[in-house]
């Protein structure tokens, strides 16, 4: 029977169709039943009798850990419920690292929320279950379920889902064992449908001996097909004092063909089955078709996909089979694991090779295919998985297995315990140096890239530099040459280059400040891309948005919105790979003047930042929450995220990047909470190197203005402004005018102020830096400017909005926002930056050199491009669409 | 909860068959004729009684009542 047309000895159990079709007008259905009730072929003839468009999705859990591969089955599952659609901007979901349930669940009620009809959703197996976590969100998911939407669950046992507000609203419907026992009129269908004849007495004994048990009647279907005398069967039967599956299983069983008989027991011990892998099970060819007989008698055996590759045996069934093998064919069971593991290596099906290694108990053998798979895996987001591996391990006999100490070291930087990976790694190495010369090549490479991993999780430079040398050879190079001689190794090769690349960029751009991290990140971005690993993607993209930062804080942004999107595309939305994005995000954010923005990216930030990212990004992440308590005025706050970032950094093997500035704000806040002699001595304390930088000189300023020295203050800036002294960032510039300025202020220079104020704004306007003015509290300065004195008019109004509490524009709803961004010509855009000062047309015109109509025809179309319908409203859009102040209006 | 290994026994309806039994080596089966029912007996922690009645669960088993003999005499 090809697939797909139904299936014809379920009998159409009319009572249950219409109780489940009755229960769909609810919102949830839970059937709940002992094994072999009878669950799944209810599910799949009532599944059958939708209509093709009205299908419903169906999900069979199957056990795992950590619920993983379920919800991203669940959310291919509900995909398909709407073909239509169009799917094409979507990615297909992908195991990964650092999953989230909870983001998956949001995507699977907005797919069900977005189907046009009703839709429903059919789960089986759901006791297998078991994670608390994916239990709670499965809970989330039935009670957030949209009108639309139907889910029907099947499970062997009640389960601990919170269900009672469904239950007290009538939302839920329930059928328990009870409801799906056969009664005597449907014992008497189901053996009519199958074409067996049996006497009124024979049906009614049948039905009471299996006490209406559908996977009892179902076997006794198949004995008794083509029996000689059935009468008989149920007679023996009922005068068996066996237990119904036993018994039955056996006579099924013996009435099957040899080679049908062998192929079950030999494969009984396999959780899923294809008929290839079944013949080099049985040692002969042929089990495809006697597979595909199976399923379509009935016979206990289901097919897992629409093709009709792969199979599994009913749990009951297959329990009696594997328990019937040991008994029949002990000696044989060993050898039977040993085939299944060779051939789950050959198809590349690691966790299964090394489960029947496992149960083989080659533990030797099991490590290494483990160990030599493990780096994939982690990239697959196995980790739960890989953990259950490595606890099947016998505790004394494997302590000294060198592979297992690898993956227990790959576990633990996952973990974030850096002291306990280092302790495996050590290990590792160890073993690695003390075995014979012809070990492989990629236990070597595999133990680089975590330490390399390790390294700059703890800043360890020179280590970092030392194993990436190795790890980043082209993969035609020595370093990779040596073993990259299957796909696998190749595959492989690619794995381990692109998290070598990542970590050097990392270290190149975050401790050397050198121009080739981005570069390298540029480089892990693209090889990610190419070998289709998009956890790496973000991963690496996320370290180039943060590794762009120094460089230009517009770049940055688009390449951390990137790495933001497409993570949130597959629900990694606060996964730790995000963090260096998140976090490089929240620093633009904050140097924008957008401080509800920043202090949102922060908060999630926090979330992503849950396992130890490393101290680069943990101190530029307690620097951005620093800097957000000092735009807010809270300067305490402000001070304890400084030292926690200084501490930090002082546990590094390499000055930080960002070493100056952490230094000298936390000395300038100091010194603004009024403890002068600290924020002293904490200066006097910096090495040389520190001890001339332009931050430093900005917090000696600081100082100096503090304590009323503003002449003080001018010397310590004077080297900075005139750029004598290289910058990190030019940010740092215009905290250098902005000091000078407040310096000459308070000497009564005024023109000198003003002087600074407007070299500050010219330094400022390209990247929109408004936090150095917020920071030095320049607001009273900045407003004794006369707007027509300055170029900057616009981009001083926005500065100074910024200060009185208003929210900007952002950059990137410049760019990225909803609506076209509208075209202004050049000569508009030169009248529109005049529409936020207080000059009238007359006066605009005579700063342009043109006639008043001419300026007041390009204030018409001005307003009409945007949608405007006076001056206030023309500002207020070009303002979001940040059409305002991007160079000087002269 | 108690760690120690205890004797539990445990009756199941029907005859157990030697397929079915050997999921239980640690166990001792005591068929009974009256009512058909098996008696499966022998010294189990708590993990290793759920261990059993989860492998009972999966083969369909009739699980009619778990009994400690000798606990009531403490």
């Amino acid at each position: 029977m090809p697939a797909g047309q139904g299936h014809p000895h379920l009998i159409a159990r009319q009572r249950l169709l219409a109780a489940l079709e009755q229960a769909a007008s609810c919102a949830v259905t839970i059937i709940t039943a002992p094994a072999g009730s009878g669950k799944s072929s209810l599910l799949r003839s009532w599944s059958d009798r939708q209509e093709q468009s009205h299908r419903p999705a169906i999900v069979q859990v199957q056990h795992e850990p950590d619920g993983q591969l379920f919800w991203l089955a669940v959310l291919d599952a509900v995909r398909g419920l709407a073909q239509d659609r169009d799917h094409t901007e979507e990615l297909p979901a992908v195991a990964a690292p650092d999953f989230s349930s909870e983001a998956i669940v949001d995507r699977i009620l907005d797919e069900l929320a977005a189907c046009p009809d009703r839709v429903s959703l059919l789960i089986d197996d759901v006791h297998e279950l078991t994670s608390p976590e994916a239990q709670t969100q499965l809970t989330r998911m039935l009670t957030q379920l949209p009108d639309n939407a139907h889910v029907i669950l099947a499970a062997r046992r009640d389960l601990p889902l919170r269900l009672h507000r469904l239950r007290l609203d009538g939302r839920l419907a329930e059928l328990r064992a009870a409801d799906l026992r056969f009664t005597e009129d449907e014992t008497r269908a189901l053996l009519k449908a199958s074409g067996i004849v049996l006497s009124d007495g024979a049906t009614a004994r049948l039905h009471e001996r299996t006490e209406g048990w559908a996977a009892g009647l179902r076997l006794a279907v198949l004995s008794l097909h083509g029996h000689p005398d059935p009468e008989r069967f149920v007679t023996e039967f009922g005068g068996s004092d066996r237990t119904v599956a036993e018994y039955l299983v056996a006579e099924m069983l013996d009435r099957q063909p040899r080679d049908v008989q062998d192929m079950l027991l030999r494969t009984s011990i396999l959780t899923r089955v294809s008929g290839d892998l079944a013949d080099v099970l049985t040692g002969r060819p042929g089990s495809e078709r006697i597979l595909l007989g199976l399923e379509d008698a009935n016979a206990f055996v289901v097919s897992l996909d629409a093709e009709r590759t792969w199979f599994r045996y009913h749990h009951l069934f297959a329990d009696l089979l594997q328990l019937e093998l040991r008994r029949v064919h002990p000696d044989e069971v060993r050898g039977l694991h040993r085939r299944a593991a060779a051939w789950f290596t050959e198809a590349g099906m690691v966790v299964e090779a090394v489960r029947h290694t496992q149960a083989a108990g080659d533990w030797a053998a099991a490590a290494k295919l483990f160990g030599n798979h493990s780096f994939g895996l982690m990239l697959d987001g196995q980790q739960e998985t890989m953990q259950s591996l490595l606890d099947a391990f016998p505790s004394p006999s494997t302590a000294d297995l060198p592979e297992l100490s690898a993956v227990r070291a790959m576990l633990d930087l996952w973990r974030g315990r850096l002291d306990e990976a280092a302790a495996h790694l050590a290990v590792t190495t160890t073993c690695i140096t003390d075995s014979p010369p012809e070990r492989p090549a990629r236990a070597d490479a595999t133990v680089s890239a975590l330490s390399l991993e390790l390294a700059r999780r703890r800043g360890d430079v020179a280590e970092v530099m030392r194993h990436a040398a190795l790890l980043t050879a082209p993969p035609t190079g020595s370093g990779f040459g040596s073993f990259s001689t299957s796909a696998e190794d190749i595959a492989l090769g690619a794995d381990l280059r692109v998290v070598a690349l990542m970590n050097l960029g990392m270290v190149e751009a975050w401790s050397l400040g050198l121009p080739d991290g981005a570069k390298h990140l540029a480089e892990a971005v693209e090889l990610a891309r190419f070998i289709g690993r998009p956890y790496l993607e973000v991963a690496a993209l996320s370290q180039l948005g943060f590794a762009t930062k120094l460089h230009s804080f517009s770049d940055a942004r688009r390449i951390s919105e990137q790495a933001l999107a497409l993570a949130a595309q597959h629900g990694w939305d606060t996964a730790p790979i995000l963090a260096p994005a998140l976090v490089a995000q929240a620093c633009t954010q904050v140097f924008n003047g957008e401080f509800d923005r920043c202090e949102a990216t922060l908060t999630q930030a926090d979330e992503a930042l849950r396992t130890d990212a490393g101290p680069d990004i943990g101190v530029l992440h307690r620097f951005s929450w620093g800097l957000l308590h000092l735009a807010r005025g809270r300067m305490s706050e402000a001070e304890a995220e400084f030292a926690a970032g200084y501490e930090m950094q002082a546990g590094m093997s390499h000055p930080h990047v960002l070493g100056g500035f952490v230094v000298g704000w936390l000395a300038a806040t100091r010194a603004r909470l009024g403890a002068v002699a600290e924020a002293q001595a904490l200066l006097a304390a910096v090495d040389y190197a520190l001890a001339g930088s332009a931050e430093v000189s900005n917090a000696r300023a600081v100082i100096a203005l503090v304590s009323g020295d503003p002449a003080a203050a001018l010397a310590a800036t004077s080297a900075v402004v005139d750029g004598t002294i290289r910058t990190t960032h030019v940010s740092t510039v215009v905290e250098a005018h902005v000091l000078a300025g407040l310096a000459h202020d308070e000497v009564g220079a005024q023109d000198r102020a003003w002087e600074s104020v407007e070299r500050a704004l010219a330094a400022s306007e390209p990247e929109r830096l408004i936090l150095p003015f917020v920071m030095a509290d320049a607001g009273a300065l900045l407003e004794s400017v006369p707007r027509q004195r300055s170029a900057y008019g616009p981009w001083l109004t926005e500065v100074l909005d910024v200060i009185h509490g208003a929210v900007p524009a952002t950059a990137a709803t410049a760019g990225l926002g909803p609506g076209p961004v509208p075209e202004l010509s050049a000569t508009e855009l030169r009248v529109l930056r005049y529409l936020p000062t207080n000059l009238s047309r007359p006066e605009i015109a005579s700063e342009l050199s043109v006639s008043v109509n001419t300026v007041s025809t390009h204030v018409r179309r001005i307003y009409a491009k945007l949608q405007a319908t006076d001056r206030s409203s023309a500002v207020q859009r070009a303002r979001e669409l940040h059409l305002l102040g991007t160079g000087p209006t002269r | 909860m108690n760690a120690e290994p205890a004797l539990y026994s445990i009756r199941v309806g029907g005859h157990l068959g030697e397929t079915v039994l050997s999921a239980f080596p640690t166990l001792v089966a005591e068929c009974q004729d009256p009512g058909a029912q098996t008696v499966l007996t022998g010294l189990l922690d708590l993990s290793a009684l759920y261990g059993v009645l989860a492998q009972m669960e999966r083969l369909g088993l009739d699980l009619i009542e778990v009994t400690r003999p000798g606990a009531a005499e403490r």
